[in-house]
């Protein structure tokens, strides 16, 4: 499988306290990769790092072997998209919640053919009736508006996505909903943190930071 | 017709009432209403007494440095008041309420007061004097509103970026809240303009001897140089404020 980032990690900081040291990581295309660690290891730290969002390390990070200061930071990021443990969501409808990020200069540029027929699949896949296109998110539970927020980085088709503790908030079953719905319905690479004990179960390579160190494990290997 | 000294002590047994009614309410206000009116007169007679003296003189050169001066007042009082991001506000309040100015005067000056001299500081002077104060309460009120549209709502500017979204595209939404804000008031002022009130300007002129209808001209010419110069210096302001306070990877700088 190709490389596609590869990270060159020597010390990660938060403030002046170093987090983790000689993080020297690869991912190749496709990987579903699970981050897990104690609260305060710097999981959300490291995952932060690779779309730009934190610059406090030293070391380097590339991405197709350039390195990611060389990206500009919004077309970066229109490729390895980030959806948050807290979801937002803009507009009045879920519909223009949707649609806010392709207004962005980076997405415009990218071709996105068949973009409604794929919001009605990924709709259907995570088991939310269209009807709710119309709908206030105002009005959704948390579970449906972080997976609204995942339909809305998915349908810009990125190549990395970044889950930082999505499920956090939410029960078991919809936790495991999110999960089966990510596997079966994206075919990228999955950089994701969380603490659910389900999704350490389905995820086949796991990144775990403990005492300032990070070691990487195949599932089952 | 002119007010004496007498008279003036009149006006400012109006005073009575409000003390009264801070005293009443037992509010701590009385020595506050002192102290202000009493810098307002001590102010007040300086500055009376150097525009005599400036508007005699007729020199273009003073009438700039009094300008100047005018600006340089209006930045640091702007500065005191806003209480944030206190490292990067001086240039940024020092450039756009100075290109507003070299926008807005020349053109009122040369193409529509056009007064012999041009800058001849019975006209600049007090029309700047609108102009700025003007842009500088609007422009603290835009700072705010597009900061705290920021400081309060991080969650969304994040989202933003982390789905592809330029710092234009990310800070866009606060910076149009915050401009709708600040021009908001500006422009339910002009639509009242003349039903509900009499400018001050307009008073001046017409209790000064003035012609309601030279009156009126001259207000509208002043509520159009106010409202540009207010869109402009707000639009400047949080634009070089954008420029400043996130770093090259669009995030905000501490």
């Amino acid at each position: 499988m190709p490389e596609l980032l590869k990270i060159d990690i020597n010390r990660l900081y938060y403030g002046s306290n170093i987090l983790l040291e000689n993080a020297r990581l690869k991912v190749n295309s496709g990987e579903r990769i699970l981050i897990v660690g104690a609260t305060g290891t710097g999981k959300s730290s490291l995952l932060n790092t690779l779309n730009l969002m934190n610059q406090s390390y030293d070391g380097s990070i590339f991405f197709h072997g350039k390195k990611l200061q060389d990206y500009r930071p919004e077309h970066l990021r229109s490729r390895i998209c980030m959806v948050m443990q807290e979801p937002y969501l803009e507009g009045n409808t879920v519909q223009e919640a949707l649609d806010a990020p392709l207004q962005y200069h980076s997405i415009k540029q990218r071709q996105l053919p068949n973009r409604n027929q794929d919001i009605a699949q990924l709709m259907q896949a995570f088991q939310l009736p269209i009807s709710y296109l119309q709908q206030s998110p105002e009005k959704l539970s948390g579970g449906e508006k972080q997976r609204i927020a995942l339909i809305r980085a998915l349908q810009l088709k990125p190549e990395v996505l970044l889950l930082d503790e999505i499920s956090s908030a939410l029960d078991q079953g919809t936790s495991g909903i999110i999960s089966d719905c990510i596997f079966n319905n994206y075919q990228g690479t999955v950089i994701a943190i969380s603490h659910d004990p389900l999704w350490q179960d389905r995820w086949q390579r796991i990144w775990k930071l403990e005492q300032g160190r990070i070691s990487s494990s195949v599932k089952g290997a | 017709m002119d007010i004496s000294y007498i008279s003036l002590l009149f006006a400012a047994l109006l005073l009575l009432y409000p003390l009264l009614i801070f005293s009443h309410l037992k509010l701590k206000l009385s020595k506050q209403l002192f102290s202000a009116f009493a810098r307002m007169a001590i102010q007040l007679a300086i500055i009376g007494l150097w525009l005599q003296f400036v508007f005699k003189q007729m020199n273009l050169w003073l009438s700039l440095f009094w300008m100047l001066v005018m600006i340089a007042n209006a930045v640091f009082t702007l500065k005191g008041r806003l209480k944030f991001q206190p490292r990067i506000l001086l240039p940024i309040l020092i450039y756009s309420l100075g290109a507003t100015s070299i926008i807005i005067m020349p053109w009122l000056l040369i193409l529509v007061i056009k007064p012999q001299p041009v800058f001849s500081p019975i006209y600049a002077i007090p029309v700047y004097g609108m102009v700025l104060s003007n842009s500088m309460n609007s422009c603290a009120l835009a700072l705010e509103r597009f900061e705290s549209g920021l400081s309060d709502n991080w969650k969304a500017y994040y989202t933003r970026l982390s789905l592809g979204a330029s710092l234009w595209e990310a800070a866009l939404p606060p910076f149009k809240k915050a401009m709708q804000t600040s021009l908001m008031p500006q422009l339910l002022t002009i639509a009242s303009i003349g039903v509900v009130s009499l400018p001050g300007m307009m008073t001046g002129q017409i209790l000064g001897g003035a012609s309601p209808l030279v009156a009126i001209k001259y207000q509208m010419m002043i509520m159009i140089s106010i409202f540009s110069g207010v869109t402009l210096t707000d639009y400047l302001a949080i634009r070089l404020y954008l420029a400043k306070r996130f770093d090259m990877y669009h995030l905000p700088i501490a």
